[in-house]
């Protein structure tokens, strides 16, 4: 018996080799003459002619391989992301039908500021927290290089700032967007921030004032990784929310552009889908994109207002504007919640403009304006805007502006407000779980946060790196949350229950807004887009 | 006044003290906090969720209703205090109704303290009772 299991053991074994033996291998060691084999370097390969890019990162002892098969033969660029070096070489290799084994020599940077992260640049640049807060909102049209490679001093700052104030909120710089309604900027304000921006800019001379920090490399699990990235055909595609559906399949909202766009992730097939212009002259483009409980996708159509539904059968539009009363050149819808919509035949969404919440009737088409804070002081700033809604069509949402999470009741329309523990919290994005937990991201506190909605009560956890700015967060189906942002070019995974986070390092700058975990895998998937870089990105964790 | 009444006031008004009031900025683009204090806020509320004739009641849930209209919900801190905000000062106070609510408790008593002045601002002081089941 036990010689049988040896002979099993070894034709398995055999087989193995063989299999690895056809297989498109590419491994190799990184190695640098100031740390000979280094730890935590991205090396990334692409095709000649492919949208596909795929990134491994090399071990403690410096190697790196990819998977099997998941190259196949031809000539690749590659590329390395390690801060303080950049690529000697070799920089593309040829793949044949055999593993191939390179040596890939760094050298250190002469221009380390080109490859800092935006938290970076938050950790290195002097200032007060007040000073810095301002700068959160920069980073939704660019990174922060654009304002420290400056040479503006402050006055010169302050046309510009006022000018960059009235850009629509859905503007990159491939594709910059006005606003048709003046947006109220206090002069106060953009004096003190142009001050600021003054002193940490190349105004004073040819070199920063203050010594550049950067971030540590991956270490241990978090090189446990494969990241694949599939470039879009334009680079003015800013993807916003990205999610699968149960093909496996890619689906996101265009931020700036009104398309809807599919992607296949075993070819780099990509599809657009025209969304109807409702408002001809007003900015294009979709924020929150969600899906029903048929699989039919929804749009919140931003200046173009309403919502739309896309049947995932027919691949038609059906488009929902908002009445005449209630539209003007302010108009903003940036979220959508169709989830429970069979309960009452009502679509849940907002009005940016009014800071208040709206409630799509699909009969009349008609929307229906609840003011959820109108028993709260007047003159604060509300921002309803990530949402879910509850198996009876009950409403969360998170108040962006301040520091609440508000519940709409759908038969009474009663707003309740629960004030996050932590102040000037600024909720962002959220999910809900099957078990009414909801999960979400407090954006200026830099932390995960759940709300258990049977006890009404906050748990919040930092995350492990200061100035990352969460955006979203997607609870998955081992219970380990997933969260990325616009500041650190890192996708966090981290475990509630033990504390223990695990941040992966992406191969370029990447400016992340929703996440979404494909659960279907083992392990499982996560998928985001890059909406300043034109790219979905998929993060497959091998642990 | 023995000390061991004395010493949750104290601990109460140092909690309350250092609960600062938060203020909110604008949504969008902003260029800093320009709204940290709106002039049109009603009072707030404070105090403790003890026990009757006992301590405090840590991570009790404590809700500021307005009566068909909505509410303000919040838990207590570890030594059992809360403060809710408030709201708009055109709520008459007199029509906020604070409720306190634990698993394993029922609410026995609900003390709202006269208010000193007539100042419409000055934080409005309500304990909530909560005996067991």
């Amino acid at each position: 018996m036990k010689r049988l299991l040896l002979i099993v053991a070894a034709f398995v074994f055999a087989l193995g080799q063989a299999s690895a033996g056809r297989a498109q291998t590419l491994a190799g060691l990184v190695t640098s003459a100031e740390e000979g084999a280094m730890e935590g370097v991205l090396v990334s390969a692409q095709a000649a002619g492919s949208p596909i890019t795929v990134t491994v990162v090399s071990d403690e002892h410096g190697r790196f391989r990819f998977p099997d098969g998941r190259l196949a033969p031809g000539h690749y660029a590659l590329r390395i992301r390690a801060v303080g070096y950049e690529l000697g070489g070799p920089k593309s290799v040829e793949l044949g039908t055999a593993a191939t084994d390179i040596a890939l020599e760094l050298r250190k940077t002469a221009d380390l500021a080109a490859q800092l992260t935006n938290t970076e640049w938050f950790m290195s640049m002097p200032g007060s927290p007040e000073q810095k807060r301002p700068l959160i909102e920069c980073m939704s049209c660019h990174t922060f290089e654009r304002i420290v490679r400056s040479t503006y001093d402050a006055e010169a700052f302050f046309p510009v700032l006022k000018r960059m104030a009235q850009y629509a909120n859905n503007t990159t710089q491939a594709r910059v967007q006005s606003r048709l309604a003046e947006r109220e900027v206090h002069d106060d304000l953009v004096r003190k921030l142009a001050a600021y921006l003054a002193t940490v800019n190349l105004s004073a001379g040819t070199t920063w004032p203050y010594k550049l920090q950067t971030l540590p490399r991956p270490k241990g699990r978090a090189t446990h990784v494969v990241i694949t990235e599939y470039d879009l055909p334009r680079k003015t595609i800013a993807p916003h929310d990205v999610r699968t559906d149960a093909q496996g399949d890619v689906w996101y909202s265009n931020f700036v552009e009104n398309f809807l766009g599919e992607l296949d992730p075993k070819t780099g097939a990509h599809q657009e889908y025209a969304i109807p212009v409702q408002k001809p002259g007003s900015p294009t483009g979709a924020l929150d994109l969600e899906a029903d409980g048929d699989g039919n996708l929804w749009l919140a159509m931003m200046f173009q207002t309403g919502v739309a539904k896309f049947d995932v059968k027919t691949k038609t539009f059906q488009m929902f504007p908002v009445q005449a009363a209630l539209d003007n050149n302010a108009a903003q819808q940036s979220m959508v919640m169709p989830r429970a919509w069979q309960v009452d035949g009502k679509v849940w969404s907002n009005e940016v403009a009014k800071q208040s919440i709206l409630r799509l009737d699909l009969k009349t088409g008609a929307y229906e304006l609840i003011d959820p804070f109108k028993f709260l002081p007047k003159g604060r700033q509300h921002a309803p805007y990530g949402m879910a809604a509850d198996w009876e069509n009950n409403l969360y949402f998170m108040d962006f502006a301040d520091e609440n999470i508000g519940r709409i009741d759908a038969k009474t329309g009663v707003a309740t407000i629960y004030p996050t523990p932590t102040p000037k919290s600024r909720p962002r994005r959220i999910m809900l779980d099957d078990q009414g937990r909801l999960w979400f991201t407090e954006f200026a506190a830099n932390k995960l946060g759940l709300f258990d909605t049977k006890r009404e009560s906050f748990t919040e956890w930092d995350v492990p790196t200061p100035h990352t700015y969460p955006y979203d967060v997607f609870m998955d189906k081992n219970g380990e949350l997933w969260s990325g942002g616009m500041a650190s070019d890192r996708v966090l995974r981290f475990d509630p229950q033990s504390g223990r986070a695990i941040e992966y390092l992406l191969p370029r700058p990447t400016n992340i807004r929703r996440v979404f975990v494909d659960n279907s895998t083992n392990p499982v998937t996560f998928w985001a887009g890059n909406n300043h870089g034109a790219e979905i990105l998929r993060v497959e964790p091998l642990d | 006044m023995t000390f061991n009444r004395v010493w949750p006031r104290v601990t109460l008004i140092a909690a309350v003290m250092f609960a600062v009031p938060t203020a909110s900025r604008a949504g969008g683009v902003g260029f800093g906090e320009d709204d940290a204090n709106s002039g049109d806020d009603g009072p707030s509320y404070f105090g403790f969720v003890r026990e009757v004739d006992g301590p405090g009641v840590a991570d009790a849930k404590v809700t500021a209703a307005l009566k068909d209209r909505g509410a303000l919900v919040t838990r207590t801190d570890i030594l059992g205090v809360y403060k809710i905000p408030g709201f708009g000062k055109d709520i008459n106070p007199d029509d906020v109704i604070i409720s306190c609510a634990k698993d394993g408790y029922t609410e026995a008593n609900v003390l709202r303290r006269p208010r000193d002045n007539g100042d419409t601002k000055d934080p409005i002081e309500v304990e909530c009772y909560l005996k067991r089941k």
